[in-house]
């Protein structure tokens, strides 16, 4: 595979802000981005589709009389169209407004090197050998039960890499490869359908196993097969990493943001050193955790990635902070200016959200709970009020616990709540932690949740 | 371009023996604002090229991305695209085929009145920063306000081995308008979207006073609602929440991928499922609307397609893979979000017909349930589970409306829900928003005000 060399990347990323400052700037920053792709596609229960993405650009924030102006572009072999993105970068500084807030870009930096983020096995993976793991995959969910489909899924490895330089010094080149299988199921008999079940593998290094994916993900589908009603009321809720996650990114995560704390949007404004959670609950933030699907040596400011203390046994401990949020405050960076590739400027956004595992295993929690719901997906949690931590969401499916154990599936539960009470009512925290996107969590035990059944 | 595209195409079909092969170009201008508060974040542009291609080898498909127009990048992006195909039909059991469709020749030129490009990045400025300033000024009590600004502008080029060949202008003019307020400890959140295919004109149908007072006033006014006791009830909906029911309870079962992966609706074609009064559109062609366009990324001319008809499912939303397998024509439904990705069945313009009951009367039938007037997010699931989030609901006691509730949803079961509309509305609206499939479809729903008997409510009081 062809890939841009480190000092290509570099060399545009610094020769692209020295450009831009004589061509009137007071600062600039640029952002390379590499991402090569190969995906092997499985819809309608068989392989159908491979497909290759090579996507490459480049992203300019120019400051100019503290206003500022960015321009990107994805043809950054021709001297020409960096020259133009540059003048474009600049006529919107230009025509934007100054911002009184604004006291710079941030300065030079050394970075640690991140752990288990590159393996040339991925980067290097033949589509002959993808197809390979597709077929296992489908092979194994389809010898599960006869009456499970799998819908689509597939499996993909990435090569991404990035450089930012900026006009006070900060230089950093980072490369790193993601592989992903994944498969969704459904169970189908008579005219029932079960809602979609769905499992992966995702990991910084060739470490997946299809053969788990494809059992587990039939197996979830065909237990949601047969299903009984649940009543209306407060209950106990076991939430696996799924529902977490979906939850979490809607509301929790808006809450930590320094922005959002400085725009009055959090409920967490002013709480710092306050109890905001049982004290079961120990969450950082961790932009250097090894093998971490959101690991790096920086962000996309290239601020040094750290771990950050978000809650510590339920005592709210720090924001999440960009340069321009941190500066505002008189304070540092936590490294957490995420950025949709070469596409955006930077804004805040987790790295690896991590709540720290608890004691109890998998089996511990189920036969700790004398009555609740195994909660596994959540249909609508973007629907959550981003602001009041308010959710009013759907469970498909969840699973009945009684006196420790699972009695039946049941559809289309609703749940509704507000997640800083959730946070509170935290009761057990499992061992079993998981990666799953930007959350890196064990299932959690939550009390008192209300659960409205047909 | 086309004689580029077509002899890339011609590599597939003659080289690789490919049984199919299309090429599509895009070249895109995007100008994109944050405001925050009086705040500009960042005036944005952005520049982008490249290519799609798409090869049918041995029954299935290969797909090359490549942000170049470059004639030897192209060939060997091609030559990839069906080498990795072949490698990948090693296990196939069913090849897939396409249906014969029209071949083409055409070239789209938008027409806007007023030309985004030909606007100022200082009058974008302004009228974003005009939203902003008056829904902060609305109240006191409103914290944060945050507009995006987004417009595209370019040309697809589509060629394929049949002999299409397509220049299409893209158009499009979006904004995202959200406000916060916060009283006594009590926080609330609003939020609007606009969308247009016609030009920045949109902001004269809209003005930008009106926007964002129409943000602001719903975040005041929620300050005041109540969490609702969550069950069963009967419920008014308004155009912009049946828009959603619309597009999440039957839309996306309405997709032939999704109906052929298992979705609720692929054996009740031709049957009766919902109530006399129920009937669905998924209309391309209303000129200027969020979804509309006029050949898909198949090459394929939009259509209004009919989805259900008086309770009767009527037809589906198909690619030309999708439609050889219900040996159905293509609706014009393929579309890709950009030259990054693989053109798939997604919605454009989705709506209920109306009929001819008043909102009083629709309204005055319900002794206790809940009016819902505007929507915040929605979900869909194969087994029919669909879900709407509600930014604006009110409770209806004895016939009339009351007083606000907060943050609730509804779902049910569509098969299930569609029987129990019981009042359909004469009035109808539309409103535009992004479907996400992996990948953002720009798109529009909408239709009357109606009641339904009964349905699940979501609420934590």
């Amino acid at each position: 595979m062809a890939v841009l060399k480190k000092e290509v990347m570099l060399d545009l990323a610094e020769n692209t802000v020295s450009q831009a400052l004589k061509k009137g700037a007071s600062e600039a920053e640029a952002y390379v981005y590499e991402g090569q792709a190969t995906n092997i596609g499985i819809e309608l229960g068989q392989i159908s589709k491979a497909n290759r993405i090579i996507d490459r650009g480049l992203g300019i924030r120019v400051v100019a009389e503290k206003a500022m102006g960015f321009a990107y572009t994805n043809v950054i072999n021709d001297p020409t169209a960096v020259e133009d993105v540059i003048s474009r970068a600049l006529s919107a500084a230009r025509a934007s407004k100054p911002d009184p807030d604004w006291k710079g870009l941030p300065g030079n930096e050394t970075y640690a090197s991140p752990e288990k983020t590159f393996d040339e096995r991925v980067a290097e993976l033949e589509s002959g050998e993808l197809v390979k793991v597709a077929a296992t995959m489908l092979e194994a969910a389809g010898q599960v039960d006869k009456r499970v489909f799998p819908i689509e899924g597939g499996i993909g490895s990435a090569y991404i890499s990035n450089a930012v330089a900026n006009s006070s010094g900060i230089s950093g080149f980072d490369k790193g490869t993601v592989i992903e299988c994944s498969i969704a199921t459904v169970a189908k008999e008579g005219i029932s359908v079960t809602p979609v079940c769905f499992e992966f593998n995702a990991s910084r290094s060739y470490e997946v196993d299809p053969v788990w994916v494809g059992k587990e993900a039939a197996k979830l589908a065909l237990s949601a097969l047969e299903t009984k009603s649940v009543e209306t009321k407060s209950t106990t809720l076991i939430l696996t990493q799924f529902a977490l996650q979906d939850l979490l990114a809607y509301t929790l995560i808006n809450a930590v943001r320094a922005d959002s704390v400085q725009r009055n949007q959090s409920a967490f404004k002013g709480k710092i050193g306050e109890k905001v959670a049982s004290d079961k609950l120990t969450v950082c933030d961790d932009g250097l955790f090894a093998g971490g699907l959101r690991t790096w040596a920086f962000d996309g400011e290239g601020v040094p990635h750290q771990k950050t203390a978000v809650i510590e046994k339920g005592i709210l401990r720090s924001f999440l902070y960009d340069s321009y949020s941190a500066k505002k405050e008189g304070k540092q960076s936590t490294g957490n200016a995420g950025r949709a590739g070469y596409l955006s400027t930077p804004s805040i956004d987790t790295t690896n959200f991590h709540i720290l595992p608890g004691d109890k295993t998998a089996n511990e929690m189920l036969s700790e709970t004398d009555d609740g719901l195994m909660v596994y997906y959540l249909q609508g949690a973007h629907s959550s009020n981003p602001v009041s931590g308010e959710f009013s969401v759907v469970a498909t499916p969840a699973w009945k616990i009684k006196k420790g154990e699972i009695t039946h599936c049941s559809r289309g539960v609703m749940l509704a709540g507000n997640i800083f009470e959730v946070l509170k009512n935290i009761s057990l925290v499992g061992s079993n932690e998981r990666q799953m996107g930007q959350l890196i969590s064990p299932w959690i035990q939550v009390e008192n949740v209300r659960v409205i059944g047909k | 371009m086309k004689d580029l595209l077509t002899k890339i195409n011609r590599i597939a079909t003659q080289k690789f023996g490919a049984q199919y092969a299309e090429a599509r170009a895009q070249k895109m201008v995007k100008t994109m604002l944050t405001l925050k508060e009086e705040r500009v974040e960042a005036a944005k542009q952005g520049i982008e090229s490249g290519v799609a291609l798409r090869v049918l080898v041995n029954g299935t498909w290969g797909f090359a991305s490549v942000g170049s127009l470059d004639q030897t990048i192209l060939e060997g992006a091609v030559s990839d695209a069906c080498k990795m195909a072949k490698m990948a039909s090693s296990h196939l059991k069913k090849p897939i085929k396409l249906s014969d469709t029209k071949v083409v020749t055409d070239r789209v030129r938008s027409k806007p009145k007023k030309n985004p490009a030909d606007i100022s990045m200082e009058d974008k400025i302004k009228t974003a920063m005009t939203v902003n300033k008056t829904g902060l000024g609305y109240d006191k009590r409103i914290k944060s306000f945050t507009i995006d600004y987004l417009d595209l502008m370019g040309t697809s080029y589509f060629a394929n081995s049949d002999g299409s060949s397509i220049e299409q202008d893209k158009l499009y003019v979006w904004a995202r308008i959200a406000g916060s307020a916060l009283n006594e400890g009590i926080f609330t959140f609003s939020r609007e979207e606009l969308g247009s295919t016609a030009g920045y004109e949109v902001f004269d149908e809209v003005s930008p006073e009106d926007l964002g007072e129409k943000v602001a006033k719903r975040a005041i006014e929620q300050l005041g609602a109540k969490s609702l006791k969550g069950g069963t009830f009967p419920v008014v909906l308004g155009p912009n929440v049946v828009g959603v029911f619309v597009h999440e309870a039957f839309g996306h079962l309405a997709e032939a991928d999704l109906a052929l992966s298992g979705g609720v609706l692929a054996d009740n074609l031709g049957k009766k499922i919902g109530s006399d009064l129920v009937t669905f559109y998924d209309d391309g062609t209303i000129v200027g609307s969020f979804g509309a366009f006029k050949y898909d990324d198949e090459g394929v001319q939009t259509q209004k397609t009919l989805l259900i008809k008086d309770g009767v499912v009527a037809g589906l939303m198909h690619n030309r893979e999708t439609a050889q397998k219900f040996n159905a024509q293509p609706t014009g439904n393929a579309r890709a979000e950009d030259f990054r990705v693989e053109p798939i069945i997604r919605m454009r313009c989705t709506y209920m017909e109306p009929r001819d009951h008043s909102f009083e009367e629709l309204v005055e039938n319900v002794k206790q349930g809940f009016y819902f007037k505007s929507f915040r997010g929605g979900q869909a699931n194969l087994d029919g589970t669909f879900q709407v989030g509600i930014q604006e609901g009110y409770e209806i006691v004895n016939g009339e409306i009351g007083a606000p509730v907060r943050d609730a949803s509804i779902s049910g079961n569509t098969l299930e829900t569609l029987n129990k509309v019981n009042g359909v509305g004469k009035d109808f609206l539309l409103d535009p928003g992004r479907c996400g499939k992996g990948q953002t479809a720009f798109i529009c729903d909408g239709g009357p005000h109606i009641s339904i008997k009964e349905i699940m409510v979501g609420g934590s009081a």
